[in-house]
């Protein structure tokens, strides 16, 4: 085991920039605080103009984003990136053998009862095979790093992953208000992420769809993350449609329009599995279309994020991962997983109650932070509770040692610069043969000094996060002719002006006059 | 109404229209070379400067590529040139023009002669730019009147308009930058949105052909050729006509954008350089036939 050290800082080494981040901490340092202060108000009100936003309780507020962009090596993205491209693997196979044979309860790699006891176990998906089999198809695989830089998985998130349209806006954003830092790195493009989602959505329709109509089902303007499923559906090119748009028919989801009803073969829907169909599901739901269960039955609607995918993103089935991974896959993790205590295990719950001050404890179907007790941070009334609530159900909580993850330099609110805890989320979308990884993805930052809690709904702030091109930095010698031959091509007609209005002379003899000016 | 009148108010109508996209494509492009390094910079700022008919001895930058776009009053292919060319026009005519539009215009003037400050980024000042010109333009449309005048500026307006879209395509950012190409084209054509609500994700191609015949967007060429040939008729209804002449030229490229049968990339790159040629045509056009008549007496001393 390594020695507590403390967190590791992305940026520095005793006190200086690694060799990677060097030209960033020297542009900063030009920039200065005044410099900074001066784009972080322009910042926001480029934020505000266009309406970046999330919704917290009845308030829409923008992201909060950082300034100082968090940079990621080629080589450790080619980590990450194969790591969360494993996971997936695995996972998308543990939820076609859940909601399905059940081999791996069989064989008895994980407990049958953690399954079948998950909130997330919807016994009304199973037999229901998706027409390409992909049920992950946008995933959000939280990652910190640990204490030695190494990148382990804290959660997966294979539901409702949201976060993405912060990213794209994150990098315009900074390239708008702070072009300099970008001048010496070569920064992977991220632009082609709603192309990439919309080929993966398109190709979980039924076969037979020659021209497959995907649409975003939204909960409505009132969801904290309605910004992204408006943004999403825009550059995509698809309606954005509510439940109440929705209604099946005839083994077919139809949408109404002005012109008639049109059917809809996929929806890529960013509202909860209970929420989705009331017949099947939660009855009282408003904002579910009645029946679609039946229609994807049929095979005549593409869902995506499949139904029920809350199984495999469960953090009490989040420990046995690894081992998914290894019976799936007959691979080693390359990511690994952060130590997790079994909580209806008697040998560790006494364990974890009696070191709770060193433990966090989650809510095991939690997501959003909510509900989460940090020991270090807890009060005494909020750990009695949790003692409580663990003892009281065991299955629905887990623990993990307090993990000081890595820090990353940030602007803070003093305006200087200093050390805080950061997360990162790699969406990935599967289209049924690739799995693409948006290269950075988002990177959180716990704002209050020292905490650990990124989550954008307790008060987290996020970074613009690069992978840099294999060429680290750009050797740019300046031609002393520019290489005309792009150019050479290029047919520009001449530019046509207003003939002059005036002559000289003319316009000497104007100002000339003496009747009626200022100087009689 | 005078020629004079009538001509300051086809530039009026122009060189607006030229600041307004000027400032528009040169924010995106400058974004872009932010975003995206895959050319090289001083080849990113030649391209731009070439499309614009800018000259680029020594813009070896971003930085300098904006500094020299925005550029300085008196070389009306810059943004301050344009606007202030456009201002000139407006003060020979400021008794027909609202005050209101004078006002708006003059901000903007103001505003560019200041320059950009240097404690924000390009980005953000041309946004500011923009944000003045864009009201110039609202100001215009609801408080002119719908006379002669208006219609010439909105000759003018349309026929600048095929120009600066022509500019814009003959950059060809999507074999430049084919990732983040396209959108920016699309952005600085303010078009994005349009775009995406009609087809999707992203061809090169598909983006060229919408910037020139689609039917519903107001910059597409094929629209600002029918706004032209509607400004042309309207005039004409007003008794001030040519006898069809010019009519005839806009009215020729309206119908040879709607009624094109093919639009594979060469087509697409063939109706670009008519639709310049015919605006350029349209523009010589209504300047002897309404500004500059032949038979004018000219006291040449």
């Amino acid at each position: 085991m390594a020695t507590r050290s403390g967190p590791y800082d992305e940026m520095l080494v005793d006190g200086e920039p690694r060799s990677t981040h060097r030209a960033l901490a020297a542009t900063l340092d030009e920039l200065g605080p005044e410099g900074l202060a001066e784009r972080a108000r322009q910042r926001d009100s480029y934020l505000d103009r266009h309406g970046i936003t999330f919704t917290l309780g009845e308030r829409e507020r923008p992201l909060p984003m950082d300034l100082v962009p968090r940079i990621i090596t080629p080589s450790e993205w080619s980590d990450v990136e194969a790591g969360v491209i494993q996971r997936l693997h695995a996972l998308e196979m543990f939820l076609a053998d859940v909601y399905g044979d059940m081999e791996v309860l069989n064989d008895q790699i994980i407990p049958r009862s953690l399954v079948t006891s998950s909130t997330h176990f919807h016994r009304q998906a199973w037999g229901l095979k998706p027409s390409n089999n992909v049920r992950i198809h946008v995933s959000g695989i939280d990652l910190i790093r640990d204490e030695q830089g190494v990148f382990r998985v804290l959660e997966d998130n294979l539901r409702n992953p949201s976060g993405v349209s912060y990213v794209l806006e994150n990098r315009r954003t900074l390239a708008h208000v702070l072009p300099e830092v970008f001048a010496k790195h070569r920064v992977r493009p991220i632009t082609e992420y709603p192309e990439r989602l919309l080929e993966a959505l398109r190709a979980s329709a039924n076969e037979s769809v020659n021209d497959p109509n995907v649409v975003v089902l939204t909960p409505g303007v009132h969801n904290s993350a309605h910004y992204e499923h408006a943004f999403l559906a825009r550059y995509m090119g698809v309606e954005l449609v509510e439940g109440r748009d929705l209604y099946c028919r005839e083994g077919r989801v139809w949408m109404r329009t002005t012109s008639g009803p049109r059917v809809v073969d996929v929806i890529y829907r960013r509202i909860d599995d209970d929420f989705l169909d009331p017949v099947h599901l939660n009855a009282d739901s408003v904002l579910g279309v009645p029946g679609l269960i039946n229609v994807a039955r049929a095979g005549n609607v593409g869902i995506a994020n499949a139904i029920g995918n809350g199984v495999a993103d469960d953090k009490a089935v989040y420990p046995y991962v690894p081992a998914l991974i290894r019976y799936y896959l007959g691979e080693e993790p390359i990511l690994p997983n952060v130590d997790t205590y079994d909580l209806s295990d008697p040998e560790q719950r006494e364990h974890v109650i009696a070191n709770i001050e060193s433990m966090v404890v989650k809510p095991a179907d939690g997501s959003g932070g909510y509900g989460l007790v940090m020991g270090p941070t807890a009060t005494e009334k909020e750990i009695l509770g949790a003692i409580k609530a663990v003892k009281e159900d065991p299955r629905g909580w887990i623990a993990q040692p307090v993990v000081r993850f890595s820090t990353y330099p940030t602007i803070v609110d003093d305006g200087s610069i200093s050390p805080r805890h950061v997360d990162l989320r790699p969406f990935a979308v599967n289209d049924g043969k690739n799995v693409y990884v948006l290269p950075g993805g988002l990177s959180r930052v716990a704002l209050p000094e020292g905490s650990l809690v990124v989550n954008s709904s307790q008060g987290g702030g996020s970074k613009d996060t690069w992978v840099l091109e294999d060429s680290m930095t750009i050797e740019r010698p300046i031609p002393l002719e520019v290489p005309r031959a792009v150019t050479i091509d290029m047919d520009v007609p001449e530019r046509l002006d207003a003939p002059s209005a005036h002559d000289d002379r003319m316009l000497q003899q104007e100002r000339q006059q003496q009747q009626g000016g200022m100087s009689c | 109404m005078l020629s004079r009148i009538a001509e300051s108010f086809f530039w009026l109508g122009r060189y607006i229209e030229r600041a307004e996209a000027t400032t528009r494509i040169l924010g995106e492009h400058y974004q872009l070379i932010v975003e995206d390094q895959s050319i090289s910079e001083p080849m990113a700022c030649a391209v731009l400067l070439d499309a614009l008919s800018l000259p680029h001895i020594g813009v070896e930058d971003g930085l300098l590529l904006v500094r020299s776009v925005v550029g300085e009053s008196g070389l009306p292919a810059t943004i301050t040139g344009a606007v202030g060319a456009g201002r000139d026009n407006a003060r020979a005519v400021r008794d027909s023009l609202s005050t209101d539009t004078f006002e708006a215009l003059n901000a903007a003037h103001l505003f560019l002669s200041r320059g950009l400050t240097h404690s924000s980024s390009p980005g953000v000042g041309l946004h500011r730019i923009l944000e003045r010109l864009l009201v110039v333009n609202g100001v215009i449309d609801w408080t002119m009147p719908r006379d002669e005048a208006y219609y010439f500026m909105k000759l003018g307006r349309n026929i600048e308009r095929i120009d600066m879209m022509g500019r814009l395509l003959a950059m060809r950012h999507e074999q430049l930058w084919p990732n983040s190409g396209p959108v920016a084209v699309l952005r600085a054509a303010g078009a994005l949105s349009a775009f995406l609500r009609k087809s999707g994700p992203f061809q090169g191609a598909d983006v060229r052909k919408f910037l020139v015949l689609d039917e519903t967007f107001p910059r597409s060429m094929r629209m600002c050729a029918a706004d032209a040939e509607l400004a042309v008729r309207a005039l004409e209804s007003l008794g001030v006509g040519d006898g069809g002449m010019l009519l005839r030229e806009v009215g020729m490229l309206r119908s040879s954008l709607e009624y094109t049968t093919s639009d594979d990339p060469v087509e697409i790159n063939r109706l670009i350089a008519d639709a310049r040629q015919a605006a350029i045509r349209a523009s010589n056009q209504a300047n002897k036939a309404f500004f500059r008549q032949h038979g004018t007496i000219v006291w040449s001393h």
